[in-house]
């Protein structure tokens, strides 16, 4: 993928040792399983990615990871450390960055960082803060308060406070939310650069292309079980190679029920004024689709036929997923009710 | 020991930047005593009560006709010396002079100088304008011995009443209100789950904001009762050490009050209203303003069990009149009581997350 390789450096050095071993990982709230029996290994150096929706699990299981939580069952090594009997040597081990919100108003980056590295008593001199900014870039900043900065600088200085004990594993909680796409790229670049140095990273985030650029592997979530996991590259090969096409009209109503019918197409929706087609076959697809819109008599606008990513594949993982599994109708939803283009789960 | 300290010294920097924080704490007790102050002060009338008595002499009838003529005495003669030390006690004179009989060998009689300790600056103003008197109505022939006394006196200037309230007003909503939001705002922000994933252990946490609490009050004090002191003349009476002590149990009782309130509210809104609900009828109903003493029969009771009111009396007590321990005891062991309280329902209900479970 192209973005990738512009983007990082040199591959990066893995020794291949795992950091942190999650075993059988189970973590109940009343009947649900919030984290449902997980297996987990991230490798030293790399950047590694949790995908999922609201509600899968992930921040579940990173917060047990963290020591905030306990778990019910299972294991958690953390560079050999037991994680849910010593989270107190796991902490000094680990960077973590939460929500921006989570700095003091009242304290500018430099303070910020003098009382970090003061809580975890390690040096935060001066020397100490103007390294730590300036890997950030950051260095013009270090008399700002949390609102005088932007919202990249307000991660950015998350981050740098995350590696102020020079951690063996920074986690990072959806960092780039709420940025405009050059913050993000920025950021992108930041944690590239944390790579860089030695540091391995877990990130979780909702942004497809962001797993797709920065992790070395991605772990695909859904309620409380990794369903997928593996390299953006091979997650998305196991897709066989699907495109998806989509195109816009005055009324779809007349041919939305051939859809599905059409050659190679494996999933379709088509309402009111758009449609969309995944299919293994592009072209056959394609012309079959454009023969049909002509027969009808209906105008096809922005059409557009795009190969695979990381959004299909979770689309794909946890739509068969949920089409496969036999459930009782909760909430009267009806089960197995496939080829939905969207799973929103509340909280 | 090095973390906890890094914690007080960011806490610090933080307070002394918190405007808000500096208006509630700091600029709105002060406003009171000013305006407060500058209402209902006596008057500092030029006019000293002088009451002369004692045996005959010319030294004491020069002195007599001398201050009647001077608008700046007023005199009385007809009382006893007794009844005349009880006025001076009562507040209701400045000076009391005693004239002692004119000693057989000649020379000046004897003059005692009772004053009241109490009146402060006023107080040595009356002396040295009495002293001057005297020394002119005896007109350098021999020199007068006089000798000063001081007395006691149960008069308290309103400034005097008023201070001691207001700072227990200021040291309750500094810790109330203060810590109530405090911690609802941390916890509402991620911010004590930010500190959770650090090794500092969120007990320290806690006791690095209680002790830059502590400080915080300490300052408190210190500046209300200093610019009292600088613009209406304020004197502070008994032991600092006890007034100090006084005022960090009073801090801790009211934290934990805050502390209390943040265990349960839900948000930053929530925990401000409880706040105020706890602080405003204390503030009315526990002699901040007037004499609680005077308030009807069926509101005595109440009075009694208000933290404030403990707050109040333990204040007022060694400030005004200069006691000491033995008589605010039970009023400090009320506050670590309410202390005691506080912190524990604070443990029993607070939540270190915004999230169930």
């Amino acid at each position: 993928m192209t973005e990738r390789s512009a983007t990082s450096a040199t591959p990066h050095v893995q020794n291949g040792e795992p950091i942190i071993e999650i075993a059988g990982l189970v973590k109940r709230y009343g009947s649900t399983a919030a984290v449902d029996c997980i297996d987990l290994t991230v490798m030293t150096g790399e950047i590694f990615g949790i995908l999922g929706p609201n509600g899968a699990g992930k921040t579940t299981m990173l917060e047990m990871i963290e020591g905030l939580r306990k778990p019910d069952a299972g294991t958690i090594r953390v560079a050999g450390v037991d994680a849910v009997n010593e989270s107190d040597r796991v902490r000094q081990m680990i960077g973590v960055q939460l929500q921006t919100t989570a700095l003091f108003d009242y304290l500018n980056a430099s303070e910020l960082i003098e009382l970090f590295a003061g809580l975890y008593g390690v040096d935060g001199g001066d020397a100490r803060i103007d390294e730590l900014l300036g890997r950030v870039g950051l260095q013009e900043k270090r008399k700002s308060r949390v609102d005088e900065l932007s919202g990249g600088q307000r991660q950015r200085l998350s981050i740098t406070l995350a590696l102020v004990n020079q951690p063996k594993v920074v986690f990072l909680d959806e960092p780039t939310t709420g940025l405009d796409p050059g913050a993000r790229r920025d950021l992108w670049q930041t944690i590239l650069n944390v790579r860089a140095s030695g540091t391995t990273v877990v990130l979780t985030t909702h942004y497809m292309e962001e797993a797709d650029v920065l992790c070395d592997r991605v772990a695909v979530m859904d309620r409380g079980k990794v369903i997928a996991c593996d390299t953006p590259t091979a997650l998305v090969r196991r897709l066989g190679e699907q495109a998806t096409i989509t195109a816009r009209a005055s009324d779809i109503g007349p041919i939305s029920g051939q859809l599905s019918g059409l050659p190679a197409v494996v999933t379709s929706t088509g309402e009111d004024v758009r449609l969309e087609l995944r299919t293994t076959d592009v072209q056959a697809t394609l012309v079959a689709l454009l023969g049909l819109a002509d027969r009808a008599g209906i105008v096809l606008t922005d059409l557009n036929a795009r190969q695979s990513t990381l959004e299909d594949v979770f689309l794909s993982l946890t739509g068969r997923a949920y089409e496969q599994q036999t459930e009782k109708p909760e909430n009267g939803e009806s089960a197995g009710s496939g080829g939905r283009r969207r799973r929103r789960s509340a909280g | 020991m090095n973390a906890l300290l890094s914690m007080i010294k960011a806490n610090l920097k933080m307070t002394t930047r918190n405007r808000q924080a500096i208006f509630w704490n700091l600029a709105f007790p002060a406003i009171f005593i000013l305006i407060f102050g500058t209402v209902f002060s006596r008057d500092m009338s030029v006019e000293f009560s002088v009451g002369i008595v004692g045996a005959e002499s010319q030294l004491k009838s020069t002195t007599t006709a001398t201050m009647r003529g001077s608008d700046a005495f007023s005199v009385h003669t007809d009382g006893t010396s007794d009844a005349e030390l009880k006025q001076l006690e009562d507040g209701d004179r400045d000076i009391v002079l005693v004239f002692g009989d004119v000693p057989a060998s000649g020379g000046q009689p004897e003059v005692q100088l009772y004053y009241d300790e109490t009146a402060g600056p006023n107080a040595n103003i009356a002396i040295s304008v009495v002293r001057q008197v005297l020394l002119s109505a005896a007109q350098g022939e021999n020199p007068v011995t006089v000798s000063e006394t001081p007395v006691t006196s149960n008069e308290i200037t309103f400034i005097d009443f008023f201070v001691p309230g207001i700072l227990a007003m200021a040291l309750m909503n500094a810790g109330v209100i203060g810590l109530s939001t405090a911690f609802v705002i941390y916890r509402e922000r991620g911010i004590l789950r930010r500190i959770k994933v650090t090794p500092f252990p969120l007990t320290s946490f806690v006791l690095a904001r209680v002790l830059t609490q502590l400080v915080v009050a300490v300052a408190q004090a210190v500046i209300l009762v200093g610019m009292a002191r600088l613009i209406f003349g304020l004197t502070v009476h008994g032991n600092v050490f006890l007034i100090l002590l006084v005022i960090i149990v009073g801090a801790l009782a009211f934290l934990s009050i805050g502390f209390a309130i943040s265990g349960f509210a839900r948000n930053v809104e929530s925990a401000a209203s409880y706040a105020n609900l706890v602080t405003f009828p204390m503030l009315f109903l526990s002699g901040v303003f007037f004499d609680i003493d005077s308030a009807p029969g069926w509101l005595q009771p109440i009075t009694k069990v208000l933290p404030l009111r403990f707050l109040v009396d333990a204040l007022r007590e060694p400030m005004t009149r200069g006691k000491g321990l033995s008589d605010i005891w039970m009023d400090l062991v009320a506050l670590l009581a309410t202390f005691a309280i506080g912190m524990t329902i604070a443990i029993r209900f607070f939540r270190w997350d915004s999230r169930s479970a």
